[in-house]
């Protein structure tokens, strides 16, 4: 796996960039994450969508539906898109720390 | 470009140009509405092989000493004898033989597959060229012919690492749609080929797409879904599903879940929970109307119907298949209905017969019929007035070509649906939705442009086509593809030319469009911001 300096620690990522050890994503990771994926500066805004996904992934260990991401946060899918160009999973899982989303997601 | 060329040491036997391939109807003609496919990072080039057409679906590492390349040809070779051996390949060594002996190469098939024609006809997408490259191998280095045995005029390849490198990605240039068996008067299966090949690397060398391997059906049988759903976020899940359905329709619905002797057991994939909830919401809520005794698993595996194996690998597709018929003993329903995902009707109702036997063949069916007989019952009140906006449908080309489920879905749009329009060809000669065989899940380096670009070329074609009198934005179009996989691949093919902005249209599964054809709904069930 390539490695990646993100908060100025090397963390292990995907060919996609997710990065592959959550035990060491921390709130400069991310913001270094939303520079690649076009959602940067971090508003508060992105921090209740990131600490929502954060919250539900270390409790369930995967990704809420987005369906139920827009409901909590109160943003609809067009609003999150805004946030992040390249979109909730890509976009704002992938900040979030998350792994990437598998199965026929 | 000769079929011997595949043993070439040259760094890339195809380079993609997108003025190359098939040109695509309004508002797409001239081309620059379409992104050009990402060539991969100098970085990867180096530690992956991409030298067939530049592009990376497997991620096959390139080996890093000369023994490991000489010992993954020679897995390779053995790997080769044991499809050709009734002992280790009894699934399917009978039409894979077959195919192999009897293609008398009149190359019918190849103006029949989508890839071929959408690429621009690029020789190397051929159906017949991978398997006659097989073919050659088997002759050469199997059955051990002569030279003047052979035939003379036929080149000869050369079983090196750029061989088996470029026929491992080869073998994920094909969705094994099957438009190709079909036309064949033969009946030659050029996509069973390709499956062989997949097998071939997956279980003799450990080579398969992450996506479908390590993070699918390895993922699936350890967490329980190739999602990574686990059962505690199933519930979770399910609560959400309940109070979104209650927040929509007004109905209280309790779902069902692991109830003891139950009429079915109803499997769907798992990636309808995490993206398109409103499907399966929408079974519960046609399901409790028409009072039918079902219930869902949240058994490991048991909420997830997909098996992956039935693309790539026979022994994980068996692993999953009797998992499945396992749980569904266990929880003693009278049978299992599949939802809607069209690979795990092709794995669990067709293939898996050959699996389950004595007290696991339990009788096994498709959910498509059964709406078909809620819509047409009478037990659902139903107005069509309210699917007011033009509709096709999308044919999963496991449901449809392969089974022949292809009339009731028909018959649920022609009653639910106004302004139901066929795409051109339909039914069993549909085009696949680019997405088939684990393409539409496979989402690493540039293989998503790829798959965008050419594989679901055809379709999004012949979806530009039947809306093409209504094809402004304003007006709101659906495609209904009851699969999730297509789902997926609709969902990026449409984010990829931009469609939903530029033309309106969307997609998403049958049972949505029936409740939201419900008279009583006050507000509609389908939102397209979702779609």
């Amino acid at each position: 796996m390539p490695k990646a300096i993100l908060g100025g620690i090397e963390i292990e990522v995907d060919e996609d960039g997710f990065i592959q050890e959550p035990e060491k994503w921390n709130k400069e990771v991310a913001e270094d994450l939303a520079k690649i994926e076009n959602a940067y500066p971090m508003t508060e805004e992105h921090w209740k969508v990131v600490n929502y996904l954060r919250d539900y992934y270390l409790k369930y260990e995967i990704a809420p539906p987005i369906r139920m991401l827009c409901k909590q946060t109160g943003f609809d899918l067009k609003k999150i898109y805004e946030l992040f160009p390249s979109g909730p999973a890509k976009g704002a899982c992938k900040i979030a720390g998350l792994p990437k989303p598998t199965g026929c997601v | 470009m000769r079929i011997e060329d595949i043993s070439k040491k040259s760094e890339i036997l195809l380079k993609l140009k997108k003025e190359d391939f098939m040109p695509l109807p309004h508002p797409y003609e001239k081309g620059d509405l379409e992104p050009e496919i990402r060539d991969l990072t100098e970085e990867q080039l180096k530690k992956i092989e991409a030298s067939l057409d530049g592009i990376s679906g497997v991620g096959l590492k390139k080996p890093e000493t000369k023994e490991e390349e000489n010992e993954l040809i020679r897995k390779f070779l053995s790997g080769l004898e044991k499809l050709l051996s009734p002992d280790d390949n009894w699934t399917f060594l009978m039409p894979f033989y077959h195919s192999l002996e009897y293609c008398v190469k009149c190359q019918l098939c190849s103006d029949y597959c989508p890839i071929y024609l959408s690429s621009g006809k690029k020789e190397i997408y051929r159906p017949t060229f991978r398997a006659e490259i097989l073919r050659r191998i088997t002759e050469r280095y199997v059955k051990k012919k002569k030279r003047l045995t052979r035939l003379i005029s036929v080149g000869d390849i050369e079983l090196n690492w750029q061989t088996v490198a470029r026929l491992a990605e080869l073998a994920y240039r094909c969705t094994l749609c099957r438009r190709c068996a079909k036309v064949c008067p033969l009946g030659v299966d050029n996509g069973l080929i390709t499956h062989e090949i997949r097998k071939l690397f997956s279980q003799e060398m450990g080579i398969a797409p992450r996506e479908l391997h390590e993070l699918g059906t390895i993922q699936q049988l350890k967490v329980g879904s190739s999602t990574g759903i686990t059962s505690r976020a199933l519930s979770n899940i399910i609560e959400f599903m309940e109070e979104d359905i209650e927040e929509k329709t007004g109905r209280k619905i309790k779902i069902p879940v692991d109830k003891e002797g139950a009429e079915i057991l109803l499997l769907h994939n798992a990636g309808e929970f995490l993206s398109w909830p409103e499907n399966t919401e929408a079974f519960a809520i046609l399901f409790d109307i028409a009072g039918i005794d079902w219930t869902l698993s949240s058994e490991l595996v048991g909420y997830d119907a997909v098996n992956y194996g039935v693309w790539y690998d026979d022994i994980q597709l068996a692993r999953i298949a009797t998992r499945h018929a396992e749980i569904a003993k266990k929880l003693k329903v009278k049978k299992i209905s599949l939802g809607e995902c069209g690979h795990a009707h092709k794995a669990m109702i067709v293939i898996a017969d050959r699996i389950l036997v004595g007290d696991l063949n339990i009788p096994r069916e498709s959910a498509i019929p059964l709406l078909r007989e809620l819509v047409l019952s009478g037990k659902l009140k139903l107005d069509p007035r309210r699917n007011n906006f033009p509709v096709t449908l999308h044919d999963p080309c496991n449901m449809v070509r392969l089974m022949g489920i292809v009339k009731p879905q028909r018959e649920i749009l022609r009653r639910i649906c106004p302004d139901f329009r066929e795409m051109e060809p339909h039914g069993v000669d549909n085009y696949c939705c680019g997405g088939g065989s684990g393409f539409a899940i496979m989402q690493s380096m540039n293989f998503p442009d790829w798959r965008n670009s050419i594989s679901g070329r055809m379709k999004l074609k012949q979806i530009l086509e039947v809306f093409s009198d209504v094809i402004s934005p304003e007006v709101k179009k659906y495609v209904c593809a009851p699969c999730s996989n297509c789902k997926g691949q609709l969902r990026d093919l449409f984010n990829y030319f931009g469609v939903n902005k530029r033309c309106g249209i969307f997609y998403g599964g049958l049972a949505e469009l029936i409740v939201n054809a419900l008279a009583d709904l006050k507000r509609p069930f389908i939102d397209w911001e979702w779609h």
